[in-house]
């Protein structure tokens, strides 16, 4: 089997002693579309965090493209094509359309992908996005403001995104779109990590699952198999 | 050609308020004016002139750090005292070259710019964020002028200049180009061709592709970082910049006044940049530009009062501006005044109607 794209060894993160993330070892194969669910608190954005850069690990290691960057500084991370949206919305909201758009497209990797700037140019139609728009970002429907920052970390060429809650507040017809792109952009082999509490969004668009909970990888596989995992559906889907 | 017409667009572009035809010609026609100003202005006048026009350089680098990149500095006059306390050491110890004010020029400049690297490197390599950075450059401000205090003793003299203690140090030489020594009218004129080039400088720093990037790291630098840029090093860059201008406006206050004493980096003197920056407006360099000479002519013109009355004065405006124009009220004018002059002309048309 290839070097996952993404991996991590018994990653560990505690903040004034609570323990946010514990002995995670995960692994995200080259091209595929992997949901991270888990209760409120679980640590999936902290090991959003951990796997991006912003936060250092306490313990264990992150390897992306087979290569370990535990120790190195977020845009570095970047720069080997990985990207990132935050929870909460972060395009730049008091700036336009055009210059958030513009702040990424003048680093684009020197070595992006081929599929890189056709994954974009597609992201942006199908988000009715226009890059040159002078409309300042906070002007745009929520909707839309959530995926000009997809668009934003597409624009720079990764191999591989992190998206944490990238639904969140949106209609259903708007999820759904959304799930209908990312489909889209995996398809054309972009490797997509969500974290998502839509279970609905989660059985539409996942290839597997990671079930995180207080800090641990709690369950892995399918969405059938998690589905029926008796105990994800104790703590996570509120079924007995 | 075609690069001198990308240059002006550059320097035309839309990361400052002022771009239509008709701001380009008042633009000039402003520049034409103070050129011509000394044919009916006195010597006396036009030093005066100068020293309004003395502080844009430092009141820029200031508003490029906090208001284009996001970082509040207070302690930009820091690089002030340290640019000119450099060069009374090197062009007072030169007396007789010719070659000596130069020299300190860019001795003066070269020590700014490699303490800000220093001090800078600590700062932004060390991830430090938000209100710490104000506070850290206000600590080495006020570190400076106590160091700076305590030099009055003989021990403290450095070659045959004398650093003076708190009695500050005199008799700096004015600066010399050759034989020509820049003094009055040729003074004024060093100081205005300085200036209008460190602003078109800078306009067109904030319209590049760096300037671009700057706007992000001022909206969020950890969004910015993660899209791929080394916010530390551009951080560093810029803040090294400011540094070098508040030095240029040290130079320019000891050649024109040919001495410089510790209260320039004193808490009074380090909190003035930041007002003259948030009165105008810190998110544009023209604002910027227009409330620095505005406030120091008034400054200069309530100083014949009483020094500490001018500083309550100027100190009350600052107080006004951030409870009424919090983005500075050359900013707020320029945005909103357009719209009321529509406004009032649709209602015109329509009572015509």
């Amino acid at each position: 089997m290839s070097e996952p794209i993404l991996r991590t060894e018994e990653l560990a993160k505690r903040f004034d002693g609570v323990v946010a993330t514990n002995d995670v070892s995960i692994n995200v194969p080259r091209g595929e579309l992997r949901c991270i669910i888990g209760p409120n608190g679980a640590g999936k954005s902290t090991l959003f965090s951990l796997l991006c850069g912003i936060y250092r690990p306490d313990a264990g290691r992150v390897f992306l493209k087979g290569e370990d960057v535990t120790r190195q500084p977020a845009f570095r991370r970047v720069r080997r094509g990985l990207g990132l949206t935050f929870q909460t919305n972060r395009a730049f909201h008091r700036l336009t359309v055009r210059q958030n758009l513009h702040a990424v497209l003048q680093i684009a990797r020197e070595d992006r992908p081929p599929d890189a700037e056709e994954r974009y140019r597609f992201a942006l139609e199908r988000f009715a996005l226009d890059p040159d728009s002078e409309m300042p970002a906070k002007e745009l429907p929520h909707h839309q403001l959530q995926w000009l920052e997809i668009a934003m970390v597409l624009a720079a060429g990764p191999d591989v995104v992190l998206l944490d809650e990238p639904t969140a507040g949106m209609s259903i017809d708007e999820t759904l779109q959304t799930g209908a792109v990312l489909k889209h952009l995996n398809a054309r082999g972009l490797t997509i990590v969500v974290v998502e509490h839509d279970v609905a969004f989660v059985r539409d668009v996942a290839q597997r699952v990671t079930v995180v909970h207080q800090g641990r990888v709690f369950a892995e596989g399918t969405v059938d198999e998690i589905t029926a995992h008796a105990d994800v559906r104790r703590i996570y889907l509120g079924q007995a | 050609m075609a690069a001198l017409q990308h240059l002006v667009n550059l320097i035309a572009g839309p990361e400052d308020i002022g771009r239509s035809r008709w701001f380009w010609a008042a633009f000039a026609a402003v520049c034409a004016l103070l050129f011509v100003n000394p044919l009916w202005l006195t010597e006396f006048e036009a030093t005066n002139g100068a020293y309004y026009l003395l502080n844009v350089p430092i009141a820029l680098g200031l508003g490029l750090l906090w208001g284009y990149c996001g970082i509040l500095s207070f302690g930009q006059v820091a690089y002030f005292g340290i640019a000119g306390y450099i060069y009374g050491i090197v062009a007072g110890n030169m007396v007789g070259d010719a070659t000596g004010p130069i020299i300190g020029s860019l001795c003066g400049l070269a020590v700014c710019g490699l303490v800000a690297t220093i001090f800078g490197y600590f700062v932004f390599y060390g991830r430090v964020q938000n209100w710490i950075v104000p506070i850290l450059t206000l600590v080495l401000t006020l570190l400076l002028e106590t160091f700076l205090g305590q030099t009055a003793g003989y021990q403290w003299r450095v070659g045959s200049v004398q650093l003076g203690g708190y009695n500050g140090m005199t008799g700096i030489p004015a600066f010399q180009l050759g034989s020509y020594v820049v003094m009055g009218y040729g003074f004024y004129y060093y100081v205005l061709i300085v200036v209008i080039a460190t602003y078109l400088g800078l306009r067109l720093l904030v319209n590049s592709r760096h300037g671009k990037v700057m706007l992000a790291i001022r909206e969020d630098a950890i969004r910015t970082e993660l899209l791929g840029y080394d916010i530390r090093a551009r951080q560093l860059v810029v803040f090294v910049l400011a540094a070098v201008l508040a030095g240029i406006s040290g130079l320019f206050y000891v050649q024109w006044g040919n001495y410089i004493t510790p209260s320039q980096v004193g808490l009074v003197q380090a909190s003035l940049p930041v007002v003259w920056v948030a009165v105008g407006g810190r998110e544009s360099l023209l604002a910027v530009l227009l409330s620095t000479c505005a406030l120091n002519w008034l400054n200069y013109t309530l100083s014949s009062e009483g020094y500490q009355y001018a500083l309550i004065i100027i100190g009350a405006l600052l107080v006004a501006v951030m409870l009424f124009f919090p983005s500075g009220i050359v900013v707020t004018l320029a945005r909103d005044l357009p719209r009321h002059l529509r406004t009032l002309r649709g209602q015109r048309k329509g009572e015509v109607q």
